[in-house]
């Protein structure tokens, strides 16, 4: 609603986090990450060609070691919605 | 006696003018600027610009100071030609603003140029009943709800997010949502996708989203996709929407909407959840991070479920 309308202060660059169990939200702060593989300064990712192998082709990325930005807050991963 | 043209000449020699490009790019450059288009109000009200605020030539120098309080903020005016403007930007020259640009050729050269114009329906009475709540709220108003009205928002994924996600966009009047899932309903969905009823079990989940979300509110569009998002589908559906929101339920389709959103340059709702944990953020293109500048890759598969 906030971006529609443009107003308030929408969630870019933060990652609110629910703990449900405990009643805890949790802000953390996101960066831009160089090495990005699709937004960095060097994108690797150009097209979406990656995704047509199956299981989203997207394990062939890089060799980097994984999960850094969120990984590293404490934030794992999650799919479900 | 001074003639017309006179008159026109005087105000160019002291009004710079700027094509509809250059307005463009000031508009979307972020910086500070207010226009007004001095037009009448039913010229106004069959397409203008969306950033303009309608005061008529006549009342120009009554309500400017409402519009625009502060005398340095820039201010780029439009008429239908860049005539009755090019009048009216003189006057606020000489009124004191330091800045005021003339929309060289007005709002007709605008559109020669394929530039975006928005048009307003007047609401109707139930409208104006049922979006009250809205325009009681400052940072709303009627012009608020006028883009509500005419945004158009892309659900992937009709179940827990995209539930809620769908009853409060369509209460308030987002004016087309396009809800993109490929499942039917199940008994074991009921827990918590609360667009859907016990009656609607087996039917395809856009089919009883839709008759619940028509039924809260007429106004809004609802366009029905019955499929999974794919690589060959994506591009050509997420054009067509204003901002995405990724209420899906595996991640292959969450980097996949990442990659595209990025590529198209939309901006991506991200919300997920994992038993009793939730997260949320914006993933907007060139303002912040993806998806990927937190996860590179995904988890292996069989480590987290989807």
């Amino acid at each position: 609603m906030k971006l529609l309308l443009g107003i308030g202060e929408p969630l870019i660059g933060r990652l609110l986090t629910y703990d449900a169990l405990g009643m805890r939200f949790r802000e953390v702060r996101l960066r831009r990450d160089p090495k990005c593989p699709l937004c960095g300064t060097s994108p690797t990712i150009t097209d979406l060609a990656i995704h047509r192998n199956g299981a989203g082709g997207a394990c062939d990325v890089s060799e980097t070691d994984g999960h850094r930005e969120g990984v590293g807050a404490g934030v794992a991963p999650k799919a479900g919605g | 006696m001074k003639t017309l043209k006179d008159m026109l000449g005087e105000a160019r020699l002291i009004i710079p003018e700027e094509g509809p490009a250059e307005v463009a790019k000031r508009l979307a450059g972020g910086e500070k600027v207010v226009v007004i288009d001095v037009r009448d109000p039913d010229e106004f009200r069959d397409g203008h610009l969306e950033a303009a605020t309608n005061i008529s030539r006549g009342f120009l120098e009554f309500r400017i100071g409402t519009a625009v309080n502060d005398p340095s903020t820039p201010v780029v005016l439009y008429c239908q030609t860049g005539l009755r403007s090019m009048l009216a930007a003189k006057a606020l020259k000489d009124l004191g603003y330091s800045t005021v640009i003339n929309l060289q050729g007005g709002y007709q050269k605008w559109v020669q140029s394929g530039m975006p114009t928005v048009r307003d329906v007047a609401m109707t009475q139930d409208q104006i009943q049922r979006y009250s709540r809205h325009f009681l709220l400052p940072q709303v108003g009627d012009k608020g709800q006028r883009k509500l009205l005419r945004a158009k928002v892309l659900l992937i994924g009709a179940g827990g997010l995209g539930s809620p996600t769908a009853f409060y966009l369509a209460a308030a009047g987002v004016g087309t949502l396009g809800l993109m899932d490929g499942d039917t309903v199940d008994i074991t969905n009921l827990q918590r996708q609360i667009l859907h009823t016990t009656a609607d079990v087996g039917k395809p989940k856009v089919e009883s989203a839709t008759r619940t979300l028509k039924a809260l509110n007429p106004d809004v569009n609802i366009i029905a996709l019955p499929t999974r998002i794919t690589v060959d589908n994506v591009m050509d559906i997420i054009k067509d929407y204003d901002l995405v929101v990724d209420g899906s339920d595996n991640f292959e389709t969450r980097y996949l909407v990442n990659d595209a959103c990025f590529l198209a340059g939309k901006t991506n709702v991200h919300g997920s959840i994992f038993q009793f944990e939730g997260m949320a953020t914006v993933f907007a293109p060139n303002q912040g991070p993806c998806y990927r500048c937190l996860y590179p890759t995904p988890p292996p598969a069989g480590l987290v479920p989807s």
